[in-house]
């Protein structure tokens, strides 16, 4: 008894700093997650780091890059720094919320599809029928239809990404469920729900999350790109997709208003990218070697 | 050594006539046809036969555990303690579903789920047949565990089962079976997939547990070694029938189904007579397993077989006794007879 609870305490100490050794000892993930990391301290420390975006400053139009103006200033004298601090917040605020809400709702649709057929036979459908719209048309239409605001925007970007999810979550759950181990569980007298939740479900979580990186990722760019074409945010909240977007006019004459939001831009999803990378490899090797 | 099996106890478990078909593309697959069988309390009754010939469809469908979309039992009865599962509604069999009938599965490795540490697995059964707190069912983990002879349980409880070998994940397997004092174990190939040396440890294990708890287990299996040690009283299963029953000193000496006379010759032995130095051939049984989907009208072991006539050709051959608690479905039984063992 007494050699077991000794035993306990070292494999305790390791499991809680495995998270820590895990990420400083997986560049991929360290990097991606310093680079987010970094990105949302400034978008919250945003009042504090960064001017008023929205101050308009006729005297500073168009002004370059310079110790007052980080990156320059646009058309309306706008600084640039200020904007992209808090654009910031909406890319990162869209990418979550996206991945983090299309995730469950995945999850959810695709457990229930996975384990009962004659659910399946008819969501599956219309999640092909979802996915054969091209997922930024489907979003202007959406957005269209109602009154443009940030909450229209992530639910017209989740839309089309929870069919994929739904996709991924529920070919988990086909393959899991001839395992001898469900028959295990159904041979003990386990009931479908508690197989579903108890069973079925610790299986599909790391293919999930690394596929919610990806769709943090796309939901950033999807945003930006919607933005940008003006069916996004609207033009009075400083979106990295606005800045670039009236930016355009003038991108012979002051191109880093358009070029430092693209690389921010770049960055933050190349960042969650390589998050998405390194869990894969670190959670799911099987599905690493497939893709 | 039948000292726990109480022969004048009524049986626990009495299959009758059981048929249990698969609906396929290509036909009726009638996997198990017309079988039956009873355990007494206690006793360990081995169904032995080749791949497909019905041993564990009989077993799942015991527990109802036949894919619905695939086929179902379509006659026959089961009775366990007196009362007849087949009209149970899901529900009921969930209930005796490993609390009263516990199965294990062949293999260790895979019948464990990855992500769920071994402790919970077991106490999660336990939590929902006996209605133990989440604290008590974990005691009861480490108390099965220890019983099995795992080392350690108050560690090896928390682990996951990639952290376990093959035998100790047989175990495992064992004391999640086990953890609701079940009255009848069935054991589906316990020990196929594990070596030789971890096979015995499992088998005296089973049956040293079996003597502790008085629970009956029924044990499918190919292997007439594994049968010769375990069993009191066995079946052998040949296309969806059982050809032969016997008590098992009997059954090995005098099998007298050629199709059980084939099984004993095909197991391969060290002590094999040297015939100028050469190790005499393994005897195979020739020929494959019939299709269940078009029967034969005779004897379906009537191709492969070497006492076969005209009249097993044309006529089923009946169970018959044929000796002391000996049946065998076989009208050459006395030719079978006199040919000498091997």
């Amino acid at each position: 008894m007494s050699a077991a609870s000794i035993a306990l305490e070292p494999a305790a100490g390791r499991a809680s700093s495995g998270l820590w050794s895990e990420i400083r000892r997986n560049p991929t993930i360290f990097l991606g997650c310093a680079i987010l990391l970094v990105l949302a301290a400034c978008a919250i420390l945003a009042p504090w780091i960064a001017a008023d975006p929205l101050k308009h400053a006729p005297v500073n139009r168009l002004k370059a890059p310079s110790a007052e103006f980080w990156f320059g200033t646009d058309q309306f004298g706008r600084d640039i720094y200020s904007r992209i601090v808090y654009g910031a917040r909406v890319s990162l605020i869209v990418g979550l919320s996206v991945a983090a809400i299309s995730s469950v709702l995945g999850l959810t649709i695709g457990l229930l599809c996975g384990f009962y057929r004659w659910f399946d036979g008819i969501v599956m459908r219309i999640m092909d029928g979802i996915m054969a719209i091209p997922s930024i048309l489907l979003a202007i239409a959406l957005i269209t239809l109602v009154h443009p605001s940030l909450t229209v925007v992530i639910i017209a970007i989740i839309i089309p990404e929870v069919p994929r999810i739904v996709r991924l979550v529920r070919s988990v759950v086909l393959s899991i469920r001839e395992q001898p181990y469900i028959d295990g569980a159904v041979a003990g007298g386990t009931k479908a729900p508690r197989l579903l939740v108890r069973h079925v479900l610790p299986n599909a979580v790391a293919p999930l999350i690394v596929q919610a990186t990806y769709v943090c990722a796309s939901a950033i760019i999807t945003e930006a790109g919607l933005s940008f074409l003006g069916a996004g945010v609207p033009p009075e909240i400083p979106s990295w997709g606005n800045i670039i977007a009236q930016g355009r006019v003038f991108f012979q004459l002051t191109p880093w208003v358009i070029l430092i939001p693209g690389v921010f831009l770049a960055l933050t999803v190349l960042a969650v990218n390589m998050l998405g990378d390194g869990l894969r490899d670190r959670l799911d090797p099987r599905l690493a070697r497939r893709m | 050594m039948n000292a726990v099996t109480d022969q004048l106890a009524p049986p626990i478990l009495e299959v009758e006539d059981l048929r249990t078909h698969f609906f396929t593309r290509d036909g009726v697959v009638r996997a198990v046809n017309g079988v039956s069988f009873s355990l007494r309390p206690g006793e360990t009754l081995g169904i032995v036969g080749e791949s497909g010939c019905g041993k564990s469809v009989t077993a799942l469908s015991i527990l109802r555990l036949i894919p619905r979309d695939l086929g179902r039992v379509v006659g026959g009865s089961i009775r366990f303690e007196g009362r007849e599962l087949t009209g149970l509604d899901e529900q009921e069999m969930r209930g005796l579903r490993g609390h009263r009938i516990s199965m294990i599965f062949q293999e260790p490795m895979t019948s464990l789920n990855p992500v769920l540490t071994i402790g919970l697995q077991i106490a999660e059964n336990v939590q929902r047949h006996l209605g133990l707190s989440k604290k008590a069912a974990w005691d009861r983990a480490v108390e099965m565990l220890s019983l099995v002879k795992i080392a350690d349980p108050h560690r090896r409880v928390h682990e996951y089962p990639h952290q376990l070998s093959g035998g100790m994940r047989q175990r495992v397997m064992i004391a999640m079976a086990l953890s609701c004092d079940p009255q009848i174990l069935i054991a589906d190939e316990p020990t196929t997939a594990l070596d030789v040396t971890i096979q015995a440890q499992i088998l005296d294990l089973m049956l040293e547990l079996k003597e502790k708890l008085g629970t009956a287990i029924i044990m499918i299996t190919h292997d007439l070694g594994v049968v010769a040690e375990t069993c009191q009283q066995v079946i052998v299963m040949y296309a969806g029938r059982k050809v032969e029953e016997a008590p098992v000193e009997e059954l090995f000496d005098r099998p007298m189904h050629p199709y059980t006379r084939g099984l004993m010759a095909a197991v391969p032995r060290l002590d094999g007579r040297l015939e100028g130095g050469v190790r005499p051939r393994l005897q195979e049984i020739p020929g494959i397993v019939p299709s269940l989907t078009a029967p034969l009208p005779g004897c379906p072991f009537e191709p492969r077989c070497a006492f076969s006539t005209e009249q097993c050709a044309r006529h089923m051959p009946p169970l018959e006794r044929r000796g002391a608690a000996h049946d065998a479905a076989c009208f050459e039984v006395d030719r079978v007879l006199e040919k000498s063992l091997v």
